[in-house]
């Protein structure tokens, strides 16, 4: 026992191998960088737990929640857009919710796909998301990706919806 | 002897070399040079998406994200560094920090630590049969163990930390460490068919 234990120690220690991304991250890490907020204002603390969401991997987490919560969304969106300025480094946070919430919506509603006269614009639709939360990736404080997001978001909800009832 | 007391010597020279390369790179990025940055993360990008891979099983575009996450919190921190230790121990730790702080998130989602008896169920169920478990490389099998179990393995066995910082940075005791260090092993040979 005791030599396949040091057999299976030294086979984990030859794991520490260096490992290349799968693409180039730095395009990805300058552009983050640039819409950090100048060093030394405002809490680092709270900087930081915002950027340590894993924004795509996040949104891939099923949701199972009413599509009502949508326009619960709506106005708690609405109520953080009209606050202060102050508030930016909170948007990849507001995305991130967003993104949930549409999940648990859409998951209500789903079937539309079953329209192939729709496939094409709900694809469509969804590769807008799909960009809106990259560069959100990248820019995690750009407003306005945020509000392109839930419009996104809205109209993927009403085609579906559409689809549904057709 | 003689031989190996060179290759030593290179080796020393050679790390001191890019520990001296490093600490200039860090001097001019703390200065904004985002060029300087730039060439640190071209220099490790390699080795903490390795280490970042293994924490979080070898997910790739997780992995991916996680690692561009480090570097944009390294780029925070970098002011903070003093250089005491290696910049690369401090990075490497960073990294790690990153990846363990994402596995701590995801901890109030179904089927994660608080719920890792039933992953273990699910690997004993599929090593069961063997066949699975006996096709599965090590590092496939390791990507497979519950996540904080896998956490404290490739710490300790492959990144060579000490019970303590492990704890230390899982926030658990030091038994816990070695409690989940021992089940993870446990696993592994069973998910590689090997006796125990």
């Amino acid at each position: 026992m005791n030599e396949e234990n040091d057999r299976l120690r030294w086979q984990l220690k030859g794991l520490r191998q260096d490992v290349p991304p799968s693409r180039d991250l730095w395009p990805g890490i300058a552009a983050r960088i640039a819409e950090l907020p100048q060093p030394s204002t405002g809490s680092s603390a709270g900087r930081e737990r915002v950027a340590s969401l894993p924004l795509r991997a996040r949104r891939l987490v099923p949701w199972a929640m009413a599509a009502s919560v949508l326009l619960t969304v709506g106005f708690l969106w609405q109520a953080t857009h009209l606050t202060s300025a102050q508030e930016e480094p909170l948007i990849r946070q507001e995305a991130v919710q967003l993104t949930r919430d549409y999940q648990g919506a859409l998951a209500q509603i789903q079937g539309a796909e079953a329209h192939p006269e729709l496939g094409g614009a709900l694809q469509e639709l969804d590769r807008s998301a799909e960009e809106i939360l990259a560069a959100l990736d990248r820019a995690p404080n750009t407003r306005f990706l945020l509000e392109q997001l839930r419009r996104t978001y809205a109209k993927r909800l009403a085609l579906t919806q559409r689809a549904m009832m057709s | 002897m003689l031989n190996a007391a060179v290759t030593d010597l290179m080796t020393d020279t050679t790390a001191l070399a890019a520990a001296e390369t490093d600490n200039g790179l860090v001097r001019a990025a703390v200065g904004g040079d985002m060029r300087a940055f730039e060439a640190i993360y071209r220099r490790h990008a390699s080795r903490i998406h390795g280490v970042i891979q293994r924490l979080v099983g070898g997910q790739g575009v997780r992995a991916d994200d996680l690692t561009q996450e480090a570097f944009v919190r390294a780029w925070q921190a970098l002011p903070k560094f003093r250089f005491e230790s290696a910049f690369s121990t401090w990075l490497h730790r960073l990294a790690v920090n990153t990846a363990l702080m994402e596995l701590r998130s995801r901890r109030s989602q179904p089927l994660f630590d608080e719920d890792e008896d039933r992953l273990d169920d699910l690997g004993m169920a599929d090593s069961a049969g063997h066949q699975t478990a006996l096709s599965l490389d090590l590092e496939r099998a390791v990507a497979t163990l519950p996540p904080r179990a896998r956490a404290v393995l490739v710490l300790y066995d492959v990144e060579g930390w000490k019970h303590e910082e492990i704890a230390s940075e899982l926030g658990m005791a030091v038994g816990s460490s070695k409690a989940q260090l021992h089940r993870a092993r446990q696993l592994l040979r069973e998910r590689l068919g090997v006796e125990a």
